[in-house]
């Protein structure tokens, strides 16, 4: 075993894990149901987690994230046996559907989390301050591979952590997309029927599951990545040697990862079928799946809450000298607009998630109108996030836009100062716009006409950005290397995200429009040109900092020219369809409704779409050790962290620096943005 | 720490500030009673929150004078710190804010039927433990560790018998009279609203804990005892969400 590859020894332990999980899953079942049932739930999740816990321990032994998974899976077991128990002292039911009870596995699924970050080592530090310990500033840290895969205070391991998580949480988002968009491919029921059988679960409740999963983990996927972005690029941008709290830092992170597993644990545990918004009535009467939604949600929420503080701490007190607000690079401000918001907003969904979690566990009536609850309460809390959210997940992106555009123009940013303000002014009046989501909730309807003007002032601030892009672009020295091509991609496609906009802020149109397939081709289109693409553009401008290497120029523009037009068809194709009557996230519709073809079409495009992000994974993993050298100032930036050599030193810069220009003064002689002293 | 005010003067202070919220209690309490006044209980909650905020938590701390200190400094970093603690604070408020807005869309103006001296009596141990607290932190900045120690252990004590008070009392009594969690929406909200408290007021107890131990062992000075203003400003917010969470249970609206 010592001299086969990590990898390999991993994914034979991979292998050897899901099976010992479901053999064990399958004996406890045995132990509690006599009978053998092979499409066991529990099976499936303990191959999951013992699997994945193998196959860590093949690649970096018993420390890591190994120790925190097994962490994890004791602390379930153990905080799920602590609850059967008290039942048992109680003389209630031991054992449910899924082997524990409901409480047993909300209480174990807490505890699990909290054991995985013990065990991974991201509480130690904190409770030796506790214990009244110092400890060092800076850990000794290894500089081989192996550092990722465990708890670290870097700031750019930490953004290269948070980076490859959620390209692996897009991958397997991307996968569940793929099944049900097979199935919709044509009208009536293919292979998702009533007789396909997945971990007791028929072919419907497996859509909606998948369904729904596949928006919530793009959603952490999203958040994980904006955070891999700020993460790695902000302090390298202000100047510091780090974030404001490198161990809160590396607790944010990490506490994604339990997340992570609760959310997927949930595909096993009976799945959901309330889509994302987990709307009461349905989500207080949903399989066990639906409370590892909410818990997973409310953990990966505490991630961005805590990753937000420090970006917002960070901003405020790290900058390098003579940095002041307007001087900022664009990226910093869009960074703190979109933490303003997962800072505070976050909690209420976490909140309005709890109250469900409550209602199911103790028969709290929060939304149960038999009781004297109210199930709108429940939307206005969770889209008091959730529609901020949207802008939390664009603006570091058209941050990322506006910071790219003039060094591929070779033109300064047009209207800085407008740019800078209108991210936080997205982000203000993104608060005050949440009823949008509830015209046809039932909600007051003197409530409609404000929140409709609230939502269609967002354009402003929104025009702001396209105007200054024009502008920029307006007669510059265009050269279009993959990022700069991801960046134009952005811009075309949030364009037509923001001009489906309007009707559905419309109370009018959006009377129609709601709940068909066309809201889910205008949000497809705003996530992608104000996330996916900026995010693609970004990993391809920043992969030579991070690697000393640049990613294959050929295969990136492949990845682009395939990836784009696919994507036009796909959402233009969500639109036509929802025009013509499709309801969003149903299994089948009516043969006689006529687009088929356009069905057909879309699921086409959604594999080209997968085939060309599987090219960018592909590209982006071989060039970290096989790509073209790249240690120079590669994009001829400049941007401070251009001026020293990739990749980046341990502690960034050797020699601080100090700002003695404007930032984006692309085009003038002798004006530089920053001056590294020369002392020290 | 650098200190505008000399000891003695900072005590009286704080004193000062709790006899002015021990008379609002006082007030909000009989408003409640004699003119059931909803606005007017609102603006009492709020001058006592901005008193706490203002005296108590000291928050124009947070506009700090270190700009010119080398960022490596110790002064610098705890102004760092106090930053973070108040933007953690800022986003917990909202999730009190969000059990507010439920409890104001569920219960409107009505309240659920409770215990008027038991709440009354709790009030007032949790701000009396926030009058110790502040004279806790008072006294560990002037160097004072013995009074640091004595008014902390009494901060602990109040904070134990505010929790045992609510959960072990108050909770008992409403299930009693059929106030449960899961009879009705205002059984929940109650329950929902003092359980987050209570949770609060916990982990504020594990904090007071840590801060105890580690003066008691001479962990901190008169410079250096960032741990000690942390606990402290965390334990007053507790105080401050009380503050709007008393009347909004027990004062504010006709009985349900």
């Amino acid at each position: 075993m010592r001299n086969v590859k990590p990898v390999w020894r991993g994914l034979l332990l991979l292998v050897v894990g899901a099976l010992i999980g479901y053999g064990i899953g399958l004996g406890l079942d045995f132990a509690v149901q006599r009978v053998i049932s092979f499409q066991s739930p529990v099976a499936g999740l303990f191959s999951l987690l013992i699997g994945a816990t193998l196959f860590f321990f093949g690649l970096i032994g018993y420390r890591g994230v190994t120790r925190g998974l097994t962490f994890q899976v004791l602390g379930t077991l153990i905080g799920a046996g602590l609850i059967t128990a008290i039942r048992a002292i109680m003389g209630l039911d031991l054992f449910g559907a899924f082997l524990f009870t409901e409480p047993a596995w909300v209480v174990g699924g807490l505890v699990g989390t909290i054991s995985f970050m013990a065990g991974i080592g991201a509480l130690t530090d904190w409770w030796k301050w506790a214990l009244g310990e110092e400890t060092s500033e800076h850990h000794e840290e290894h500089q081989d591979w192996e550092r990722y895969f465990g708890v670290s205070l870097d700031h750019k391991v930490i953004g290269i952590q948070y980076t490859v998580v959620a390209l692996l949480l897009i991958s397997i988002g991307g996968t569940f997309a793929l099944i049900f968009r097979t199935e919709l491919a044509q009208s009536q029921l293919q292979f998702l029927t009533t007789n396909f059988k997945l971990f007791d679960q028929n072919g419907l409740q497996a859509y909606n599951t998948l369904m729904s999963l596949h928006g919530i983990i793009m959603i952490v996927s999203i958040l994980l990545g904006i955070a891999g972005m700020m993460n790695y690029a902000v302090p390298l941008l202000l100047g510091a040697a780090d974030m404001a709290f490198p161990r809160l830092n590396a607790f944010s992170f990490w506490i994604a990862v339990p997340a992570a597993v609760l959310i997927l644990s949930s595909l096993f545990l009976g799945g959901f079928d309330t889509g994302w918004t987990g709307y009461p009535p349905l989500s207080a009467r949903a399989p066990l799946g639906m409370q590892f939604y909410f818990m997973g949600m409310f953990v990966a929420g505490w991630s961005s809450i805590l990753g937000a503080l420090n970006l917002i701490a960070t901003v405020l007190r790290m900058r390098a000298k003579d940095m002041t607000a307007f001087r900022m690079p664009i990226f910093a401000w869009s960074a703190v607009a979109t933490s303003i918001i997962a800072l505070t907003a976050t909690q209420l969904i976490g909140l309005s998630f709890q109250l469900v979690m409550f209602q199911r566990l103790l028969g709290m009536g929060f939304f149960d109108p038999d009781k004297g609850g109210n199930p709108i309460l429940f939307q206005h809390l969770f889209w008091f996030y959730s529609h901020p959210a949207v802008y939390v997940f664009i603006l570091p992106g058209l941050g990322i836009i506006s910071e790219l555009l003039p060094v591929f123009v070779r033109k300064p940013l047009f209207g800085y100062r407008w740019v800078a303000m209108s991210s936080i002014a997205i982000a203000l009046v993104g608060f005050m716009v949440w009823a949008h989501h509830m015209f046809t909730s039932g909600m007051n309807e003197y409530l409609r006409v404000p929140f409709m003007y609230s939502t269609l002032l967002v354009a402003v601030p929104t025009g702001v950005k396209f105007f200054s892009w024009v502008a920029t672009l307006w007669k510059g020295k265009i050269t279009t290397p993959t990022p700069m091509l991801f960046v134009l991609g952005g811009i075309v496609v949030f364009l037509l995200g923001g001009l489906t906009g309007p009707p559905n802020a419309t109370v009018s149109t959006d009377l129609q429009l709601h709940d068909t397939y066309f809201i889910v081709g205008h949000f497809h289109d705003t996530i992608f040109g104000g996330f996916v693409f900026p995010f693609f553009a970004a990993l391809y401008y920043w992969f030579p900092k991070a690697t000393g290497r640049r990613m294959n120029e050929f295969w990136g523009k492949v990845h682009f020219w395939l990836m784009t037009p696919s994507f036009f068809a796909l959402t233009l194709g969500m639109m036509r369809v929802g025009l013509l009557g499709m309801r969003r996230r149903i299994a089948d519709y009516d043969t006689a409704l006529g687009f088929d073809s356009t069905h057909m079409l879309m699921t086409v495009m959604g594999f080209l779409i997968a085939l060309s992000v599987l090219i960018f994974l592909i590209n982006f993993f071989h060039s970290m050790n096989h790509g073209e050298k790249a240690e120079g100032n590669l994009w001829n930036s400049r941007s401070p962290e251009w001026q020293v050599p990739s990749p980046m030193p341990a502690h960034n810069y050797d020699q601080p620096f100090e700002v003695v220009g404007e930032p984006y003064d692309y085009g003038l002689v002798n004006s530089p943005y920053v001056k590294f002293s020369t002392d020290r | 720490m650098t200190h505008t005010q000399d000891k003695s003067s900072a005590m009286q202070q704080g004193l000062l500030i709790f006899i002015y919220l021990a008379v609002l209690t006082a007030l909000e309490f009989f408003i409640a009673i004699f003119i059931s006044n909803a606005p007017l209980l609102v603006v009492v909650a709020i001058v006592k929150a901005g008193l706490v905020l203002y005296y108590y938590m000291h928050i124009y701390r947070l506009n700090q004078e270190d700009q010119n200190e080398e960022k490596e400094s110790p002064v610098y970093k705890t102004g760092t710190n106090r930053l973070g603690l108040w933007l953690f604070l800022l986003s917990d408020s909202f999730v009190f804010g969000g059990l507010m807005v439920a409890r104001i869309n569920l219960l409107g103006l009505t309240r659920p039927d409770l215990n008027q001296i038991l709440g009354l009596g709790v009030t007032a141990v949790l701000l009396l433990s926030s009058f110790f607290m502040n004279r806790g932190e008072t006294a560990m900045s002037h160097d004072d560790r013995k009074g640091f120690l004595t008014n902390t252990a009494l901060t602990l004590a109040l904070a134990l018998v505010f929790l045992l008070g609510v959960v072990a009392v108050e909770w008992p009594t409403a299930l009693r009279d059929g106030l449960t969690p899961d009879s009705s929406a205002t059984g929940a909200v109650f329950f929902m609203m003092t359980g987050m408290h209570a949770f609060h007021v916990l982990t504020g107890v594990l904090f007071l804990i840590i801060i105890l131990r580690n003066g008691a062992r001479g962990k901190y000075t008169e410079e250096k005892h960032w741990a000690v203003e942390a606990a402290t400003t965390y334990w007053h917010f507790i105080d401050v969400v009380w503050i709007f969470f008393y009347p909004a249970l027990y004062l504010i609206g006709k009985l349900a």
